[in-house]
């Protein structure tokens, strides 16, 4: 079903991506949402609605969200919801919020600082309660299975990820907000250790601490906040089985439903803003979107560059939309969640013609 | 650079497992591995739903499978982790289990990476003593024949219905620069506050921000605050025992209106102050713990930090303002 | 373009106890999913997308269970949503629920919500794992000291709704605690647990899960052309405030406030003591009765435990409040919001069984959250219209 309303990114920002941040996330939250709003024009005042997204095992305490409200100004109480996905899914809420019509901006965030806590540790308790997560089962190890799955497929080859891992990382040299960035040789990577074969370090996310906060409005309003405004022409996300043993690795049908769903296919885009986190995942994404090899992909330097975990989708919207804020036609951004790519969200993003 | 301070999460989960992994959990302390019929395929492990449609699987179309299988994919794990089932290299893989249509995850210990290949045969290395676990199963091994690791406690004599789960996870976390300030302000006791410059609002307790303004506050927006003040509100908890649990005895947490400020310290400690003598009104002082004393970083909702270790009666008699008890915040 | 009205066709839940040890948390949550449907006519393969929502993640040890939970819920292929706001999860998940119809994205949406409490330890959890953990009721308590002192209420209100929700419980099949001797005296002489709370005064431990289908126009209208009365959602809100600063107050949270005029203003309510016939207020401890009385302006303030006094909120009252029990009855926690808004939605439809308030045509269900910071509102009527 087509929206009811125009419903448009005007803006985001980010925090710095690093390694390890001695902020907070409150505070990291209170940075970043002023620096989305204030070249709007705009303060906390001007929002009418908020949706958190973060994640309590990130962070490593319950309600962890609740100290993020004083991040967002809700003094007058704001309309507000949180979500324990990454950033992208509030979005998702905000978008279908602001197409109810009667309010006309959203802040929207993501934030998570991954270097709190060992991921190796932290990850299982996502999996399976009774038969994975007691085994200490974590996504990478996954991810290396579906990797090697991918391979046998002939669908990547370790090659062909050291040179997503070399290209991403190497965009990223342009990208002043990334945090792994450098010009890498594939034959060197290739002759590293595994990590967990057939993945080596270079395939494999940075872990990164940081935020993004980004302003959504409705039609009217956001021709007036920016010139060029990145509109929300397609917006879904759908979800696979659970365990990945009952999956097929090969093929990530969420994600090709989720952008029929978006509308992906009633035109090219020029540039894709994929959140695949590990190397070999651009190449099952590209497949499953069904990606024109003129489209740009992870230009930003993508998760590979910086990964901070409940905002990286969020990013992805963000960098999307400066495609179309700086005179792009069409752009496309994913986010994802859960092992082997369980979740996947697409969203279309379009400017005026 | 900031100090960081380590927390862990450490809880012992109690899972009820339900009809279906309840019989598989059974089965695996018989040394049985059991599937589940959904339509044309057997699923292992075994669920309670048809993955892709949601529909019921009843126990009823539990199976038996393996206990010998296929491997199909693997991955080697170079340096295990705390949580992982070996403490020497492995290789976690994907297992058909013969009879089964899907692959179980479970872990192979050949040695050696290079002892791994798709196609080759495993079977199950039981534990002795088995509690109804999918680490039961200690790892698979090359070969047809399972073996048993120590002595054969045998088969569970009632169905398995629970499963333990030891989550521990430890949490490194900055300590925010206010907090430290705050910190090194008790050992002189002395009570920072911060004043918002925008609202000139105050608060206590190291915040570092305005939530009203949403504007962080610094070094230049300290403010020292005094020391004595009235009970305005208070809690008496009976403490429930949990894992973790410090407190055995009804403990107090007051409400702590600063003097001449319109500041209100939140869920603080008492000091010789008996929890029946804890009233509305009660004019109290800061206690400090002696500048050389380790002291707790603190507890939760605004628990006393650093040298400040609780309030203290003065002495003095109770105020009778019937707002006071509304100033929770 | 006007938002898409939005119907409750189905609902289901669990019975709710302290363990639950005969389910695992899957089959828990499968347990209110498919009762809801079945009360919808409907299957898993009918559903265009599923909302969830629990508390911390903490209180069961797993992270993001709605990856887990996807094909319990027959997710597979859809949307799957995960919201948490706190102890008002229960009700944002059913507003975010109705935000997918509203928008017209999806025609219907499976909104689900439990907690299974037994699987850890809420106190624990509260406490993010550390000692002198004050629990939900030693963070309350102090709030009820002041409204108290502030309205003049006599100590034995508490009581008398403690009372009433357990009375109600005992109509309500679905209900954890069945105390059929309950008293007055039985809950003056109960344990003190957080002054002024008794034990008798505070809410379960419980393992349970709620589910609720929604549908757009069409399919509310088709639910009620087929002899199954649907509630349509006349206004809804959630509204959020910081934790603490100077001089904020607990007792009348203006996120409370400012949530009921919004649904107020939404659904033409003026007078909502008139206009509405039924609450399903988040009462996990008894004087919240009185407390959110007047936060939704039913009562003037100072004035809501008088309605209590006068047995205007007993299920034969002028004014029924929680005749399912309420908090006090069952709490799962992550389930307890959306079990308010389930009621009240029943109450409309008429199908809330022997604790049905006769004549219930509006009804108010609300839920709120961590330090009474997180709101959720919504007010639901068994028809699009019903003043005129």
């Amino acid at each position: 079903m087509a929206p009811s309303t125009d419903i448009a990114i005007v803006g985001w920002a980010q925090t710095p991506m690093t390694r390890r941040t001695d902020l907070s996330e409150t505070q990291l939250l209170l940075r970043v949402i002023t620096d989305a709003l204030e070249p709007l024009g705009l303060t906390r005042a001007d929002v009418d609605f908020t949706c958190l997204g973060s994640c309590d095992y990130i962070t490593g305490q319950a309600f962890s969200f609740v100290s993020n409200l004083d991040a967002i100004g809700a003094w007058p109480p704001k309309r507000d919801s949180h979500v324990e996905m990454d950033g992208a899914w509030a979005a998702y809420e905000a978008w279908l919020r602001l197409q109810e019509g009667d309010i006309d901006i959203a802040v929207v965030t993501g934030s998570g600082r991954s270097s709190t806590g060992d991921p190796s540790l932290i990850y299982p308790m996502e999996m399976d309660p009774f038969f994975l997560a007691p085994l200490g089962v974590d996504p990478v190890t996954f991810a290396a299975l579906q990797a090697r799955a991918l391979i046998a497929a002939g669908i990547t080859s370790e090659r062909a990820m050291a040179e997503v891992a070399v290209r991403s990382r190497r965009d990223a040299l342009d990208n002043p907000d990334a945090q792994v960035a450098n010009d890498g040789d594939v034959d060197t990577l290739l002759a590293g250790d595994y990590v967990r074969e057939p993945l080596r370090r270079h395939d494999l996310p940075p872990i990164t601490d940081g935020a993004a906060a980004m302003v959504l409005a409705t039609g009217d309003r956001a021709r007036r906040l920016r010139e060029r405004p990145a509109f929300i022409t397609g917006f879904d996300h759908r979800t696979e089985c659970h365990n990945p043993g009952y999956r097929d690795l090969t093929d990530s049908p969420s994600t090709r439903i989720a952008a029929q769903a978006a509308g992906l296919g009633t035109g090219p885009v020029e540039i894709a803003e994929l959140q695949a986190a590990f190397t070999h995942e651009e190449a099952l994404l590209r497949r499953a979107l069904d990606l024109g090899d003129d489209a740009v992909v992870n230009r930003s330097g993508g998760a590979l560059a910086s990964n901070p975990i409940m905002a990286t989708g969020l990013a992805r919207m963000g960098y999307a939309a400066n495609h179309v804020f700086a005179g792009g036609r069409r752009a496309l951004a994913h986010s994802t969640s859960g092992p082997c790519l369980q979740q996947n969200l697409i969203c279309i993003l379009e400017g005026d013609a | 650079m900031a100090r960081f301070v380590e927390t862990s999460i450490v809880f012992p989960y109690k899972r009820s497992l339900g009809p279906v992994i309840g019989a598989f959990m059974t089965g695996l302390t018989d040394r049985r591995i059991l599937g589940i019929r959904c339509g044309e395929q057997v699923l292992v492990p075994p669920t309670e739903w048809d993955p892709a449609t949601g529909a019921e699987l009843s126990a009823e179309a539990l199976v038996e499978v393996g206990p010998a299988g296929t491997v199909e994919s693997w991955t080697w794990v170079p340096t295990p982790s705390e949580q992982h089932p070996l403490d020497v290299p492995f290789a976690f893989a994907l297992i058909r289990l013969d009879g089964a249509s899907t692959p179980l995850l479970h872990a192979v210990d050949s040695g050696a990476s290079d002892a791994l290949a798709e196609g080759m045969r495993v079977a199950p290395r039981w534990r002795g003593a088995r509690t109804g676990r999918i680490d039961d199963i200690v790892a698979f091994i090359p070969g047809e024949e399972p073996e048993l690791q120590g002595d054969d406690a045998g088969a569970a004599s009632e169905p398995v219905t629970m499963m333990d789960y030891d989550a521990a996870i430890t949490y490194r976390n900055p300590v925010p620069a206010v907090l430290d300030r705050l910190r090194e302000a008790s050992r002189d006791q002395r009570i920072l506050g911060q004043r918002c410059p925008v609202c000139a609002r105050v608060y206590a307790g190291g915040r570092g921000y305005c939530p009203i303004d949403a504007v962080e506050l610094g070094e230049e927006h300290d403010v020292d605050l005094p020391h004595t003040g009235t009970i305005t509100n208070f809690t008496i908890v009976t403490p429930v025992q949990y894992p973790g649990q410090t407190e055995t005895e009804p403990f107090a947490r007051v409400f702590v209106l600063l003097d001449g400020t319109d500041v209100v310290l939140p869920y603080q400690p008492v000091v010789e102050l008996a929890v029946s003598d804890v009233t509305v009104g009660k004019r109290v002082a800061a206690a400090w713990a002696p500048p050389n004393d380790d002291v707790d970083e603190g507890g939760t909702m605004g628990g006393a930090y650093g040298h400040l270790i609780g309030w203290i009666p003065t002495g003095e008699p109770d105020i009778d303002d019937p707002d006071l008890v509304n100033r929770i915040f | 373009m006007s938002s898409e009205p939005c119907a409750i066709v189905g609902v289901g839940q669990t019975h709710h106890k302290s363990r639950r040890h005969d389910v695992s948390f899957g089959g828990l949550v499968r347990e209110a999913a498919t009762r809801a449907l079945d009360d919808a006519q409907m299957t898993f393969a009918d559903i265009d997308a599923v909302v969830i929502g629990k508390a911390p993640d903490l209180f069961e040890g797993v992270m993001k269970p709605e990856l887990y939970l996807s094909d319990a819920l027959g997710a597979v292929g859809k949307p799957m949503f995960r919201v948490h706001t706190a102890g008002s999860v229960g009700g944002t998940t059913a507003i975010v629920a109705a935000s997918h119809i509203q928008a017209r994205k999806h025609e219907r949406v499976l909104a689900v919500a439990f907690e299974k409490q037994s699987e850890g330890n809420a106190q624990f959890a509260l406490g993010s794992g550390r000692g002198a953990s004050l629990g939900a009721g030693g963070a309350f308590a102090p709030f009820i000291r002041a409204y108290i002192q502030r309205s003049g209420a006599p100590e034995h209100i508490g009581w008398k709704v403690a009372v009433k929700d357990r009375q109600n419980a005992l109509k309500n099949p679905y209900a954890h605690l069945k105390i059929a001797d309950i008293s007055i005296e039985k809950v003056k002489e109960s344990p003190m647990m957080w002054e002024p709370l008794r034990y008798l005064e505070s809410c379960p431990s419980s393992d349970g899960a709620c589910a609720v289908v929604l549908t757009n126009e069409t399919g509310g209208r088709a639910a009620a052309a087929d002899g199954r009365p649907p509630a349509w959602i006349l206004g809804a809100s959630s509204r959020s405030e910081p934790p603490s600063f100077p001089g904020r107050d607990p007792v009348r949270p203006a996120a409370c406030v400012r949530a009921a005029w919004d649904v107020y203003e939404q659904a033409g309510i003026t007078n909502p003591r008139e206009q509405i016939d039924t609450a399903e207020l988040y009462v996990p401890f008894s004087w919240h009765e009185a407390i959110w009385l007047e936060g939704h302006d039913i009562a003037p303030v100072g004035e809501g435990w008088r309605m209590i006094d006068d047995d205007e909120t007993a299920l034969t009252g002028s004014f029924p409040v929680n005749p399912s029990g309420g908090v006090l009855s069952s709490n799962p926690i992550g389930a307890s919001g959306l079990l308010r808004f389930a009621e009240a939605a029943n109450q409309v439809r008429g199908a809330a069984g022997e604790h049905q308030v006769a004549g219930a045509e509006v009804a108010l269900a609300m839920a709120y959250g961590a330090n009474s910071q997180y709101f959720s509102t919504w007010v639901v009527a068994s028809s699009l219209q019903p003043f005129g």
